[in-house]
């Protein structure tokens, strides 16, 4: 059934409502599996799969010791992906991330230039604590991110697909970090707050972590699979109404514009194009997770806010005021009616 | 001219003919400048075109769904707009009834009315009524189906759809096959159905009321009128106007002949001619007053003994008033008769406006009358200025401000006497001159006047001054305009020269106005 899906996507025929259920019960394994592993986080999880379906790129933000490198090495085994984790220093070099040209010795004992990959040549990358890097490291990602290829010494070398990203970055240290352009924020299809455990989660916490073996993940779909998800998920219809509210949230968070004063009063910069693109990719792979076969206005208000909080940037003011992206964009959602 | 043209005859280059639309215009465009914005930002809606779209048989279950929610929303909000408009209905035929005498050419206004309107309504809710994509949504809302059954009408148009397309269809079919949408959007009376019951029952019982009565507004209105309430908060209002109405008609109606024929007319209503001849009159009555103490008009000296007392001036002057019309009938008071005789040939003369201004000038210092006492009391020495004969137009002159102080007190109301009493008043003070008379404590308040201009009757005003004699302020505010000089001099003067002197000052009195 598995080889399936992967053919019938292969061969770009039209998706099946068979092909969507099986992607909804796919996800559900791997959901099933990362939970053996990761307590409670069902918001980071479901947030990390939807951008794994949609092609995108994910920026967890949030303190040491909640999970976040577990989360992505679990999901890493669960769809069987090549995995590979950065840890981003201030002396992290772009080739350090990329790779570089060597001189290789062959067997005849000649002597040539060759490229090495570096550690971005996987399926599922960890960049644990992205901020830490320099810009320049930092913006080693960039082409890596949207254009799946990396480019050394005028020599593009494409990435294997699906190629997917997830940084990590810690909001409580902020010295001697760097903090991300907006251009690279912009790559990144989802930024998840991963929170504190409640209480029931923490016992489970250490239930699981301080008695007997650690379980062992196994994996449920493979790279081919995901891409023909990828597939699936950009065949789900979205209805006219629905595209426009997503039209109006996006154009809502522009300060030039004239419909919120939200935006003109505390935002500096709005949300790119990006943003609606994610609104929508986010809502069709959430709606085929719920068994839907349309986007609906309650997918798009559930990832208004990991899909737009890092792509505004708010201004002196907003700051001053102690207002925060995600508060702006939920007063911006209330006031903004779908029809 | 037309104003617009004078404004471009006077201001070249200023606003033109269309000038005057110039502001609405500019709100027009302001408004319109925002309506092809809105239409541009706004994506074209797909409600029209799913309307005009022949669904699949697929669909067929949902469009009749659909249908039935659109026919409960469309009678919902009918009623809804058909009870406002009864209530708004009801309400006018309650204005009519409380209001309207004759309520048949009004009834069978709203009624048209009413029909018009209704019919209006149904056309308007009719062409507005919600489109199949609309309703799916709201349908979709009510149900929570998360906008399956929009996005399966959007997707209606498809033919021979396959994948996710033909799945999402049959999803949204199956779900709308369970839904019951009579229950979901049942048809309901709008809320203001109570309040239009309480204005049907209000206007019939209203209507019932009009059978046998008058319209219960107007009458509520007339016995409010008729309160007594009412009237003593309106009635000095409504008399002080109507007295000023019928001093102005009175004054402009009035002729010199007219004026001189009916010396008994109300002193209020005196034209500058009647002030010539109240003054006269009221130089009579001073003078039968005076005559009372002289003994000459044997009378006078009959008078009621309450009168001889201390008669408050009031009556006192209208004691003198019936005295002088008397008098004046009998051509029996040499003065009066004297000036009487003279007066209408010199009146006539007088032009009218003359005679309004001078009246307007006694209206005004009848206002001031109490104020001028004051000031009269204060300043006794300008009551000599009689002598100059200046104070004999009364108006805004200081002149007339000093003959109203005189008017005021007792001193003007002797030297009123004088003046316009000429020889007669005259005679009356030189027989005061003689008379030791003790009756004549009925003349105590000019003699009071007297002392305090000077006069020769001086030491005898000293003798009779008493209190009390400020309480003529009142009673000479007719005669301030009339020259106050010294009746012994003009005892002699023929009456053709006075009225040259008169018009002497009223047109240096024009002069300084």
């Amino acid at each position: 059934m598995t080889s399936s899906v992967g053919t019938e996507g292969q061969a770009g025929g039209q998706p099946s409502g068979p092909q969507a259920e099986l992607l909804a019960e796919k996800m559900a394994e791997v959901r099933g599996e990362i939970s053996k592993l990761i307590v409670g986080q069902t918001e980071v999880v479901d947030g990390v799969l939807i951008a794994l379906l949609a092609g995108g790129h994910v920026l967890l933000e949030g303190a040491p010791g909640l999970g976040k490198t577990m989360l992505v090495r679990t999901l890493a085994q669960a769809v069987a992906l090549k995995y590979s984790r950065i840890q981003f220093t201030p002396d992290l070099m772009p080739a350090d991330v990329i790779g570089t040209s060597v001189v290789q010795e062959n067997v005849d004992g000649r002597k040539s230039l060759g490229f090495q990959p570096g550690p971005i040549f996987t399926n599922l990358l960890l960049a644990d604590e992205i901020n830490r890097a320099t810009p320049k490291t930092q913006s080693a990602l960039l082409e890596a991110m949207q254009e799946k290829q990396v480019t050394v010494a005028h020599t593009s070398h494409l990435l294997e697909e699906p190629f997917f990203v997830m940084a990590t970055q810690n909001p409580l240290e902020m010295e001697g970090t760097y903090p991300l352009p907006e251009a690279q924020l912009d790559r990144f299809l989802f930024k998840l707050r991963v929170p504190y455990p409640g209480r029931e989660d923490l016992h489970e916490i250490l239930d699981r972590t301080t008695q007997g073996t650690p379980a062992s993940i196994r994996p449920v779909v493979n790279g081919s699979q995901i891409l023909q998800m990828r597939h699936v998920v950009r065949a789900v219809p979205v209805a006219p109404h629905v595209q426009e509210y997503v039209v109006k949230l996006t154009l809502a968070t522009h300060p030039e514009t004239r419909e919120n004063l939200v935006a003109s009063k505390y935002f500096r910069y709005g949300s790119s194009p990006r943003g609606a693109q994610t609104l929508i990719l986010g809502g069709k792979v959430r709606a085929l997770l719920d068994g839907r076969y349309n986007v609906s206005l309650e997918d798009i208000r559930a990832l208004l806010l990991p899909a737009l909080r890092h792509r505004i940037i708010l201004n002196f003011e907003a700051q001053a005021d102690g207002r925060t992206a995600d508060d702006l964009l939920e007063e911006i959602a209330a006031k903004i009616s779908p029809n | 001219m037309r104003l617009g043209g004078k404004l471009n005859s006077t201001v070249p280059g200023g606003p033109s003919g269309t000038v005057w639309l110039s502001a609405p215009i500019a709100v027009w465009h302001r408004v319109t400048s925002w309506i092809p914005t809105a239409a541009v930002e706004k994506r074209p809606s797909f409600s029209p075109v799913a309307d005009r779209r022949e669904y699949p048989s697929e669909l067929s279950i949902l469009v009749r769904t659909l249908n039935t929610v659109r026919q409960r929303i469309l009678a919902n909000a009918l009623l809804r707009s058909w009870t406002r408009w009864a209530v708004w209905i009801l309400v006018g035929l309650i204005a009519i009834g409380a209001v309207l005498s004759k309520v048949a050419g009004p009834l069978v206004l709203v009624g048209v009315l009413g029909t018009t309107g209704a019919a209006a309504i149904l056309i308007w809710t009719w062409r507005n009524r919600l489109p199949a994509y609309e309703a799916a949504q709201r349908l979709d809302s009510v149900a929570g189906l998360k906008d399956r059954l929009p996005t399966a009408i959007y997707l209606g148009g498809v033919d021979n759809p396959d994948g996710l397309i033909a799945q999402q269809r049959k999803d949204a079919v199956l779900r709308a096959t369970k839904l019951d949408p009579r229950s979901l959007f049942p048809v309901r009376l709008p809320t203001s159905v109570g309040r239009a019951l309480a204005l049907i029952l209000v206007v019939a019982g209203l209507f019932a009321y009009r059978i046998n009565h008058k319209p219960p507004l107007l009458s509520l209105l007339q016995s409010a009128t008729r309160s007594q309430l009412i009237q003593s908060i309106f009635s000095p209002l409504v008399q002080a106007i109507q007295k000023d109405l019928e001093r102005a008609v009175a004054l402009v109606t009035m002729k010199p002949d007219s004026a001189t024929a009916d010396p008994r007319r109300d002193d209020s209503a005196l034209s500058s001619d009647d002030l010539w001849k109240g003054g006269d009159e009221k130089g009579a009555k001073d003078e039968q007053q005076q005559a009372a103490d002289n003994g000459n008009e044997q009378d006078q000296l009959q008078a009621p003994p309450g009168q001889d007392g201390a008669p408050s001036p009031d009556a006192r002057q209208e004691e003198g008033n019936s005295q002088s019309q008397d008098e004046n009938g009998n051509q029996s008071a040499s003065g009066n008769s004297q000036q009487q005789a003279e007066s209408p040939a010199a009146e006539k003369r007088q032009s009218l406006g003359q005679s309004l201004m001078q009246a307007l000038k006694n209206m005004l210092s009848n206002s001031s009358s109490q104020q001028a006492n004051n000031r009269a009391n204060q300043q006794p020495s300008g009551q000599g200025t009689p002598q100059s004969g200046n104070s004999h137009q009364p108006g805004a002159t200081e002149g007339d401000k000093r003959g109203e102080s005189r008017g005021s007190s007792d001193a003007k109301q002797k030297a009123t006497q004088t003046a316009s009493e000429g020889a007669g008043s005259q005679q009356g003070s030189k027989e005061l001159h003689k008379d030791p008379n003790p009756h004549s404590i009925n003349a105590i308040p000019d003699r009071v006047a007297l002392e305090a201009s000077g006069f020769k009757e001086q030491t005898r005003m000293n003798v009779e001054t008493e209190t009390g004699t400020a309480q003529l302020a009142s009673r000479d505010q007719s005669t301030q305009g009339d020259a106050v000089v010294n009746g012994a001099e003009q005892e002699t003067i023929p009456a053709r020269y006075r009225l040259y002197v008169q018009r002497y000052f009223e047109h240096a009195d024009d002069g300084k106005r």
